[in-house]
């Protein structure tokens, strides 16, 4: 069972994921640009491409924030904000090496309650604005939502299941020899698509897509903007990353100590899901909701059923 | 120290969650209305988490937000005007509530008071949440089966008495319909 | 300097961009983008995201309300610059980035007043904005802002009329009717104008919407005046000309179509949100507008199109979307590609990209095009009608009972193109 970490380790917590974020948008951003407008010819050009979130960071502070009209602003402000406390309190059961923050007997439960208020969040960031386009967006995610969520739980309960413990320091030990995306690997692959359909981000980026001038975002500006938007890609690294001691193997791994695997399996499976979207258009739900019900919950369940059977004859 | 802290703890949540709930009633918009039974429900939340019960608390917040979340979405189906424009108010039939309420109130509060409530014996187990599943897979498991099961065909009978169509519309007379003449289409084709 | 300054410049040297096209206005457009693009300035696709506005085409007095009202729903700073040539775009997107940077260091003072006052008067749409923090001077704060305690003193009252309100107004704004949705519940609808100024949307396109949830009751297919100018419609230009009597090169006309198909197939796939894809081909679109050869641009363009052919994903995502039979497609007047690929929306995708890639061979052809040859990207260019009128004929039954997503994607995938209808009254459109 991992120690508990030291208090400042919550401190710590925010500003480390904020880094990963800026990093991982980063990647984006080069991807981006290379997309656009070839790759990148110097290195120079490369870096300016790869600090383009700082820079858009900076854009959003100096903008004024805006309003609309007889928009709720109380429950408005309430979802922007959300976003982030969100994923830094989903942030507090990930395990660095063989350290989290916090890691109660329910680890996984209180993760998956965590990421369940995104639910409330973009759908009264969507509500507030009084704007068609953003409640469009906002009920889009709680579509969204009904989709991925099913799939999502059936998956993390495997892993629990696998470990025979809802705490997370007990999944990552279960995983000392093999690790759980090589005898689970239906409910890995649902956990990362969850991963990506929680951080509402990629090919589940519909609430906020282009076609709604972007959606529940649609009337955000300045500071409002930035911590929705930069809460989201905080929301993408914690899904991401949480899928490392769930089913990776969490810092278990030879030679480098726990927290570099950590930090290395979690890059990893973040450049996966950066580098994957450029493959994929966005999953509409009218679609997707059919193929997550029909195929992906049954899917699911045998693999639960699978697994269990195999703990039950070990 | 550490009781003092639950005490405050406890307190706060308790007015929280009360606050909450009469702020139902008081806000004129069902989306606040809405937020405010929620900002309430995980008060509750938080207090079965003070009991220890971390399991139990972690799920009243996981599936109240969810649930939540939902009735506005039914509450946008049938009041789409963004950010609640539309003043609307909670409360109807107003002494008859106030009556019943009183009464159910009373009622509590005599149970409280005149209860004769037990004394701690032994102490409490170290892993709550696995007595917890022992006792709804072991002495419990009828009980929880036949409510699981029940509630499960409840929702399956509702939707399919609520659905005007059935497969012979969406597959033809004969079920032979390549795929499924939906006004939107799904993603299998089922 | 000082630090504030110095960041306030900084955040203000690469603004973000929302471009909007006036009907006619379709090759300044593509100048506008491709320069956007090359600066590397953020594209957004909302008024509150973005600090410089770019209108390409002169507006027309009647336009001026719409214009205004996206740019006073920018947030500070914003600048709106109007773009009216050809060939005036870097330098004004040079002078637009001064003016917002002055703009973000000395937040202006003095022009405040006169824009919220023009803000008191008008509540008439559900996306304007309004700025806060201008000084005292804030009139419509308080008429648009509807302060909920009001409503607690007469709530009461509303107890079993509250669903009688659906004709009133709050703030300025109406209130939703109700209706029956497609399974005969009676629900709140919405009547939604979308358009003119939205991203990846067809320039001076109006659509009508009652939307019930997300759901397109019902649609009327409006736009902005289109005024024939002194050119004819960009991507018709090789025919035209050569009906005119003018000496072009088949070459050049298949570049036009190719680069006609290419925009159309990217902004198709920006709403479908491949965002990948859908920049490559804008940027293979403008190689084409500037001339790039054959072989220097085929292979590029080859794998961008094997990326769309082969993606599952996509086709799984919008085919049955916008289904238009060849049968039906004749009777509306439909000639191009959309009667061709006689499918949905993935079949006219297809279809441009088919014809992109046949179109490579073509591109260095130096044969004079054929005076009698009228057929353009969307179509036969001397029928009854241009080919685009006959697009938005078609839309709204197209459009009706869709998903607001799947509209999108319809409207995109048919892609009319309204410069098209300043040839309206001329049959035989040639001698325009």
């Amino acid at each position: 069972m991992p120690d508990a970490a030291p208090l400042w380790a919550a401190v710590v917590l925010p500003a480390a994921l904020a880094v990963a974020a800026v990093v991982t948008a980063g990647f984006d951003a080069v991807l981006s640009g290379s997309a656009e407008r070839g790759p990148a010819g110097s290195l120079r050009e490369a870096g300016l491409r790869a600090t383009a979130p700082l820079r858009e960071a900076l854009r959003l502070l100096v903008q004024q924030p805006r309003r609309t009209t007889a928009a709720d602003r109380l429950l408005g402000r309430l979802g922007v904000v959300l976003v982030p406390v969100a994923a830094v309190l989903a942030g507090a059961v990930l395990p660095w090496g063989s350290r989290a923050v916090s890691d109660p007997s329910v680890g996984i439960v209180w993760f998956n309650a965590m990421e369940a208020l995104a639910w409330a969040a973009v759908w009264l960031a969507g509500w507030g604005a009084n704007s068609a386009l953003s409640l469009i967006g906002g009920y889009r995610f709680l579509a969204q939502g009904l989709a991925y969520e099913l799939p999502h739980m059936f998956a993390i309960t495997t892993a629990a299941l696998g470990a025979e413990s809802l705490r997370v320091g007990d999944v990552v030990a279960a995983q000392d020899g093999l690790w759980f995306a090589v005898w689970m690997p239906a409910a890995f692959v649902v956990y990362l698509l969850s991963a990506l359909a929680m951080a509402f981000w990629g090919p589940f980026e519909h609430p906020l897509a282009r076609d709604t001038a972007g959606g529940a975002a649609a009337e955000l500006a300045g500071v409002d903007r930035l911590v929705f938007l930069g809460g989201r890609w905080l929301l993408l690294v914690v899904t991401a990353g949480f899928s490392v001691p769930l089913f990776l193997g969490g810092g278990h791994g030879p030679l480098l100590p726990g927290w570099a695997w950590t930090l290395l399996k979690t890059a990893a499976v973040l450049a996966l899901l950066v580098a994957g979207r450029r493959l994929l258009p966005t999953l509409r739900m009218e679609r997707y909701m059919e193929l997550a019900w029909m195929v992906l919950v049954p899917l699911t369940l045998l693999q639960a059923l699978f697994v269990a059977v195999v703990v039950l004859n070990r | 120290m550490r009781a003092l802290l639950d005490d405050v703890i406890f307190w706060v949540l308790a007015l929280l969650a009360v606050a909450g709930g009469l702020m139902v009633f008081r806000f004129d918009s069902m989306a606040r209305a809405t937020y405010a039974l929620l900002t309430s429900l995980l008060c509750v939340g938080g207090e079965v988490l003070l009991l220890g019960l971390d399991y139990l608390g972690v799920v009243i917040v996981l599936m109240m937000t969810i649930e939540m979340a939902i009735m506005a979405v039914f509450m946008v189906m049938y009041m789409m005007n963004p950010a609640g424009l539309m003043p609307m108010t909670m409360l109807h039939n107003k002494q008859g509530a106030a009556a019943i309420c009183a009464v159910v109130f009373a009622v509590l509060a005599a149970g409280i008071l005149l209860a004769p409530w037990p004394s701690r014996r032994g102490r409490p187990p170290d892993d709550p949440t696995m007595d917890l599943g022992l006792s709804l897979m072991g002495p419990q498991m009828l009980t929880m089966m036949t409510l699981g099961l029940a509630l499960f065909a409840t929702i399956v009978a509702t939707v399919v008495l609520a659905t005007r169509r059935g497969r012979y519309d969406r597959f033809g007379d004969d079920l032979k319909a390549r795929r499924a003449d939906d006004p939107v289409r799904g993603g299998t084709g089922r | 300097m000082d630090l504030r300054g110095l960041v306030r410049r900084t955040a203000m040297n690469r603004p973000a961009v929302l471009t909007v096209a006036l009907p006619g206005a379709t090759e300044l457009r593509l100048e506008a983008e491709a320069e956007v693009r090359r600066r590397g300035w953020p594209v957004v696709g909302a008024p509150a995201a973005a600090d410089l506005l770019v209108v390409c085409g002169v507006p027309a007095p009647e336009h001026a309300e719409w214009l205004d009202r996206m740019e006073r729903s920018m947030p500070e700073p914003a600048v709106r610059i109007v773009v009216g040539e050809s060939g005036q775009v870097a330098h004004a997107l040079g002078m637009a980035r001064g003016d917002l940077t002055d703009r973000a260091v000395t937040p202006r003072g003095g022009h405040v007043d006169d824009r919220s006052e023009a803000q008191a008067g008008e509540h008439g749409d559900h996306e304007h904005g309004e700025h806060e923090g201008h000084g005292p001077h804030q009139p419509a704060d308080h008429a648009a802002h509807m302060d909920h305690t009001d409503h607690q003193g007469h709530g009461g009252r509303m107890d079993h009329s509250g669903h009688d309100m659906h004709a009133m107004e709050v703030a300025g704004l109406p209130m939703a009717e109700r209706g029956d949705d497609r399974d005969e519940l009676r629900l709140d609808q919405l009547h939604v104008p979308f358009g003119p100024g939205l991203g990846d949307w067809p320039a001076g396109l109006v659509l009508r919407l009652t939307l019930q949830g997300d759901v397109v009751q019902d649609v009327e297919v409006d736009h902005l005046p289109v005024a024939s100018g002194p050119r004819p419609p960009f991507w018709d230009e090789p025919w035209l000309r050569a009906a005119h009597g003018e000496e072009v090169t088949r070459g050049d006309a298949v570049r036009r179509r190719c680069a006609a198909h290419l925009d159309s197939a990217g902004r198709l796939l920006a709403v479908v949100g491949w965002d990948d894809i859908a920049v490559r081909c804008r940027r293979l679109r403008d190689e084409l507008l500037s001339g790039a050869s054959g072989e220097g641009i085929g292979g590029a363009l080859r794998r961008t199109v094997r990326r769309v052919g082969r993606s599952r994903a996509l086709r799984w995502s919008i085919a049955g979307l916008g289904e238009l039979p060849a049968d039906r497609a004749r009777a509306a007047g439909v000639t191009g590609p959309a009667l061709a690929a006689d499918g949905d929306a993935y079949d006219r995708l297809l279809m441009w990209l088919n014809e992109v890639e046949r179109g490579l061979e073509g591109l260095d052809d130096t044969r004079p095009l054929a005076p009698d040859d009228r057929t353009g990207p969307r179509g036969r260019l001397d029928g009854p009608q241009p080919p685009s009128q006959a697009l938005l004929d078609i839309l709204a039954e197209l459009l009706t009972g869709a998903e607001f997503a799947c509209a999108r994607i319809i409207v995109a995938s048919l892609d009319p193109d309204l410069d098209e209808l300043a040839l309206a009254p001329v049959p035989g459109a040639a001698h325009a």
